[in-house]
């Protein structure tokens, strides 16, 4: 199995060196491991247009068969901030059925995923957090894909709460 | 005998998982010496010999492996290291014969009980895949030789430089002047450096002569949605959507359900695509001159 992450994401990244939808860039693909990517927002008064939003990438070996690690991160230089929405913590963990190893299907790739998480933002109409935002940030010591989310509903990238 | 065969050759195990795969041979050899019917002891011997990067002895130890073991078993092992020493040999249509009669082993079991093993069905897939490839592309370099040309003929001498110096490797190694991790870290490099310098080539006479040289796209249709790889033996879902049998085994063995449609979905559930299987098989037979990318 050890062939096949690294195939395919050079694949995936010679196509995306390529051209990619409006607002999603690479940012920086040092190795077939993690990945940055940058998106912005058009037409949600949420998201300024000139606000971006960085993601990371982290791929394991068994990927595409297995689903890659996604979260926001904040940086200073250019600035970046964790992107407000119910169902992203401000440490960046997002919760998408899509990332989690249910929902994941190997047909989805780093465009797909990007699109959809820009989707999921363009079409958001609360500026908050998600309920007991503070508590996660500060007791969670998971990884995001060990993270027990609980979807409200499955079909649509939704969720309320954790079980802890 | 043969009681002591096998204790010389959990050795020569031992000392393949280690790493030392000069003393493995030697303890596979001394094992051979006991005791010459056991298809085993020459499998591994082969597959040492295949790091020792021995070639032409890793494809006797494997027909023997297979001569030992009788037409009525299988063992697909040993035709995949076969299909490895002879595709570094650069006989590219043997080594996909001997992959294709791995892979078909690994796909029918004999006993009717037998899993079929995703492992090693992707292992040997891929492998197929890579036999494929480098068939195509001795074709194609055939096609420019016969018109005389000169990317051909820059082509060869890249290739041989690198043989030359991958030989100078293989040489200090079995002289023991140069350790197995550092010959593979070696050969890694020029073979690295080879690639760069074909790749260069390419895009000069693709930008020369793009009638000529230009890549040509694969056609969607003959990719595997998964690996983004061409496929060789596909197999279709229940939505009519198909996939590459090994990618899709593996996928089913971690979440049972299609991939675009997350309805359940069983391995028994799968079809054969023998339409698509022609078109993929015309595609490789036909005279595309490049692939975009590595494909």
């Amino acid at each position: 199995m050890a062939g096949m992450s690294s195939k395919r994401l050079q694949k995936e990244l010679s196509k995306i060196q390529g051209t990619l939808p409006p607002g999603i860039t690479l940012v920086s693909a040092p190795d077939l491991r993690e990945w940055t990517m940058d998106i912005s927002i058009i037409d949600n008064p949420i998201y300024p247009p000139h606000e971006t939003y960085r993601m990371r990438f982290s791929f394991s070996p068994s990927y595409p068969i297995e689903a890659p690690e996604v979260v926001f991160v904040a940086c200073t230089s250019p600035e970046r901030k964790i992107p407000l929405h119910p169902h992203i913590y401000s440490n960046g963990i997002i919760c998408l059925d899509l990332l989690d190893s249910q929902g994941w299907s190997p047909v989805h790739n780093v465009e797909s995923v990007c699109i959809s998480i820009q989707s999921m933002l363009a079409g958001n109409s609360k500026a908050e957090r998600p309920p007991g935002d503070a508590e996660f940030v500060r007791s969670n010591r998971q990884r995001p894909r060990d993270i027990n989310f609980l979807y409200h509903d499955p079909k649509r990238a939704f969720a309320g709460g954790i079980v802890f | 005998m043969s009681y002591l065969a096998d204790e010389l050759k959990e050795k020569g195990n031992a000392a393949f998982r280690n790493g030392q795969y000069i003393e493995a041979e030697e303890l596979y050899t001394q094992a051979v010496q006991k005791y010459s019917r056991n298809p085993l002891i020459f499998t591994n011997r082969a597959n040492v010999r295949l790091k020792l990067q021995r070639w032409d002895d890793a494809v006797n130890d494997c027909l023997k492996s297979i001569e030992v073991a009788g037409p009525k078993t299988q063992n697909n092992k040993a035709f995949y290291f076969l299909a490895q020493a002879q595709l570094a040999l650069h006989h590219p249509h043997e080594a996909l014969s001997s992959a294709l009669t791995a892979y078909d082993q690994v796909r029918h079991p004999l006993s009717p009980a037998a899993k079929i093993s995703p492992k090693d069905l992707e292992t040997f897939s891929s492998f197929v895949l890579k036999c494929k490839k480098a068939k195509f592309a001795t074709r194609d370099r055939d096609r420019l030789r016969r018109q005389g040309h000169l990317r051909a003929e820059l082509e060869e001498t890249l290739e041989s430089n690198k043989q030359r110096d991958l030989d100078a490797i293989s040489a200090q190694l079995s002289n023991q002047e140069l350790g197995p991790v550092e010959a593979s870290e070696r050969n890694q490099e020029i073979l690295s450096t080879f690639d760069t310098k074909i790749a260069e080539l390419k895009t000069l006479f693709a930008i020369a002569d793009p009638t000529n040289h230009k890549p040509r796209e694969i056609p969607d249709h003959l990719i595997d949605m998964i690996t983004f790889e061409p496929m060789h033996d596909p197999v279709m879902t229940k939505n009519g959507h198909s996939y590459e049998r090994a990618t899709i085994y593996e996928h089913l063995k971690r979440s049972p359900t299609d991939p675009l449609t997350r309805d359940p979905l069983r391995v028994e559930d799968l079809r054969s695509n023998f339409g698509l299987k022609a078109a993929c098989d015309e595609f490789w037979e036909s005279g595309a001159s490049e692939w975009v990318i590595d494909w």
